[in-house]
């Protein structure tokens, strides 16, 4: 590591410390602005319509209390710090008294299996697509290249919709909701697996839908720049044969394609609320989807903490796949 | 008489653009240059010399089209050779090319020393990665080139360094003819000086056996090439020996376009610069009479339809114009006496 190297990471660290301070004040506080009361809502569901108001008094300081909302809110958020670093995050207000950390740690694999292969197939897609349609022409990019920009256009719960109205509904050849049989225990069981193979088809499929079109695009561009660009006829002139020089244009091209991979998978749970919703995934999406229909202050805080946690990290690892990856950066950044 | 390095004969190309429309920017060009010899092309921009160098390579590719004529280099005619062939057995090995913005001209994503384990490949040349490594060492030590640089990228390299690399890998297979198109334009004087000696040197040392060199500066060809040839809305309108083409051109335009420059030599303190008016003529729909009679002082009305056709006057001296050697001269002479 170079003493170029060293100064440009140290106060890269730096700057995500700051921002990350910055985010887990505005995790916090931000939930807490939103009208309703959390209390309110448990209280209501728990007890009968008839109930003396003393006992729903009584009821609502006991919440309270446990929850910690009775002290101020440089109290509350103290607690919110050591919960986040004692890795609990707290006490689910909606699904008291289960731990935040239990709730998060059952959604998270399964956002994560359903996100991560379905960003990487619509990335790596997206790119042949595009680096097709910009080599070939023709058909690739004046009927594929419009089809997948007119798919990615579609907004999220739209394609989500539309997938489960055809398969689902209409033809029924998919199940509609869920990851699996409701009534199978999660096992490594042929029966099992295989019902979680048939659930993932089309929340997978609308996901990696959407997110070609819009890698195509940017694949496409940069490739056409790149076989313009003065190398490829020089290296022509110089007898490198095509087939080599279109590995230099593409591998040049994709360059900046990779940002928009660590983005996406950086940003993956917050990407994941519209499908795991529609199509009811039990991941964090819908963890954090009816955690903020429910006012549930602990869930929402964790599940954003987590986002903003992968999207420093991603973009923290971009800048040191940059360096390794691309000359001109890593010349550019450590000088 | 020497060996003949490079002929051309009545070589035409043309552009297609998007329109589909047939743009013939390099029209029945014919030169030939001898061993250890240089040739210098001049003409404002837009006369076709880019496209002549691109052309003179015999491997094509849109919008840039063959149409007709040969290129025989050392003896060995490439026109109509499969292009696959070209490019392992003449582009790099027989005939080299140094681009006109040689700054960008290296991937920015490959060391030199690996670009030029795939220069070495290509032509499947019998020789391992070591091999290839002590050849490369060997020849930018030979140009006094740092070795170091083949472990570096193009952009940790300064834009003179990159110029000097570009030549020293386009000259690596000891190419019969290299093609320079105005590689020392971009650079700062004291890098081009650089660039020039280096160029001559590899002349010198017999690296290159010959050299076609293009360039707007008319100055800098006076000091580097043997020859010099002008072209014109894509034909060679003149052609003699560097000194001949200096201080006696005998087409209207050459005479034009050294009249626009200065060639540091005794007297030119006196010498008043004048520009030609107008512009080139668009090579869509060239015109049917001498392609310089629009802009041409001296033109008739015959001129703008009569084409005129390249003549020899001279030993190694043609010259293009619809008026003879003698009129032209006693124009030029009685000009003189009047100013």
């Amino acid at each position: 590591m170079t003493k170029g190297m060293k100064k440009y990471f140290k106060k890269k660290i730096i700057w995500f410390l700051i921002t990350f301070v910055a985010a887990l004040i505005l995790n916090f506080i931000l939930p807490r602005l939103m009208p309703g009361d959390p209390v309110n809502a448990i209280v209501g569901k728990s007890i009968s319509s008839g109930a003396p108001p003393e006992q729903v008094q009584q009821q609502m300081e006991f919440y309270r209390r446990q929850f910690g909302l009775d002290k101020s809110l440089p109290g509350q958020f103290l607690d919110f710090i050591k919960n986040a670093f004692n890795g609990t995050f707290g006490v689910s207000y909606s699904q008291y008294p289960r731990k935040v950390s239990d709730i998060i740690g059952g959604g998270i694999w399964w956002t994560i299996a359903l996100q991560l292969p379905a960003i990487l197939v619509g990335w790596i897609l997206g790119n042949v697509l595009g680096a097709v349609a910009a080599y070939k022409r023709g058909f690739w990019d004046k009927v594929l290249m419009p089809v997948s920009l007119f798919f990615s256009a579609i907004p999220a719960f739209g394609a989500a919709v539309i997938l489960l109205v055809i398969f689902s509904v209409n033809l029924g050849i998919a199940p509609a909701n869920g990851a699996y049989d409701p009534g199978m225990i999660p096992n490594f069981s042929w029966s099992f697996i295989s019902s979680v193979i048939w659930h993932y088809q089309l929340p997978f499929w609308s996901i990696v839908l959407i997110s070609i079109g819009g890698q195509a695009v940017g694949m496409r561009s940069m490739s056409i720049y790149e076989l313009n660009a003065d190398y490829v006829k020089y290296s022509r002139f110089l007898g490198i044969k095509d087939t080599k020089i279109v590995r230099y244009v593409f591998r040049n091209a994709m360059l900046p394609q990779v940002t928009g991979l660590a983005m996406s998978i950086g940003s993956m749970v917050g990407g994941a609320l519209v499908a795991e919703t529609i199509f009811s995934y039990p991941g964090l999406g819908m963890a954090m989807y009816s955690a903020i229909t429910q006012s549930d202050y602990p869930v929402i805080s964790a599940t954003t903490l987590i986002i903003t946690i992968m999207v420093l990290l991603a973009s923290f690892m971009l800048d040191i796949i940059y360096a390794f990856i691309d000359p001109r950066v890593k010349a550019a950044q450590f000088d | 008489m020497a060996k003949k390095m490079l002929e051309v004969r009545q070589l035409t190309t043309k552009y297609i653009t998007r329109q589909r429309e047939d743009v013939y920017s390099v029209d029945h060009v014919s030169l030939d240059i001898e061993e250890g010899k240089s040739l210098g092309i001049a003409g404002e921009s837009g006369c076709g010399k880019s496209t002549l160098a691109l052309s003179l390579m015999g491997y094509y590719f849109p919008p840039l089209h063959y149409t007709s004529g040969d290129i025989i280099i050392d003896g060995k005619n490439i026109s109509g050779l499969d292009p696959d062939v070209v490019r392992k057995t003449v582009l790099g090995s027989e005939i080299a090319y140094i681009p006109q913005a040689a700054m960008n001209a290296l991937n920015p994503t490959r060391k030199i020393g690996r670009f030029i384990e795939d220069v070495i490949r290509a032509h499947e040349l019998p020789m391992d990665k070591k091999q290839i490594r002590e050849m490369a060492e060997q020849r930018f030590a030979l140009l006094g080139l740092p070795v170091d640089v083949l472990d570096k990228y193009s952009v940790e390299l300064s834009g003179g360094m990159r110029q000097r690399v570009v030549i020293a890998v386009s000259t690596i297979l000891n190419p019969k003819v290299l093609i320079a198109d105005e590689p020392s334009s971009a650079l700062d004087v004291s890098s081009q000086k650089m660039v020039i000696k280096m160029m001559k040197d590899m002349m010198a040392q017999g690296l290159v056996k010959s050299m076609i060199f293009i360039t707007h500066e008319l100055p800098l060809l006076y000091n580097v090439t043997d020859d010099i040839m002008v072209m014109y809305a894509g034909q060679i309108v003149e052609r003699g020996s560097a000194k001949e083409m200096v201080f006696d051109p005998i087409h209207p335009y050459s005479r034009g376009l050294m009249n626009s420059i200065l060639v540091p030599e005794e007297g030119t303190r006196d010498v008043k610069l004048t520009a030609i008016p107008g512009t080139p003529p668009n090579l869509k729909h060239p015109p049917s009479g001498c392609r310089f009679a629009e802009r041409c002082r001296y033109a008739t009305a015959a001129c703008r339809f009569n084409p005129a056709a390249i003549i020899d006057f001279d030993i190694g001296r043609q010259y293009r114009c619809n008026m003879s050697v003698e009129k032209l001269r006693e124009v030029y002479e009685s000009e003189e006496r009047n100013s």
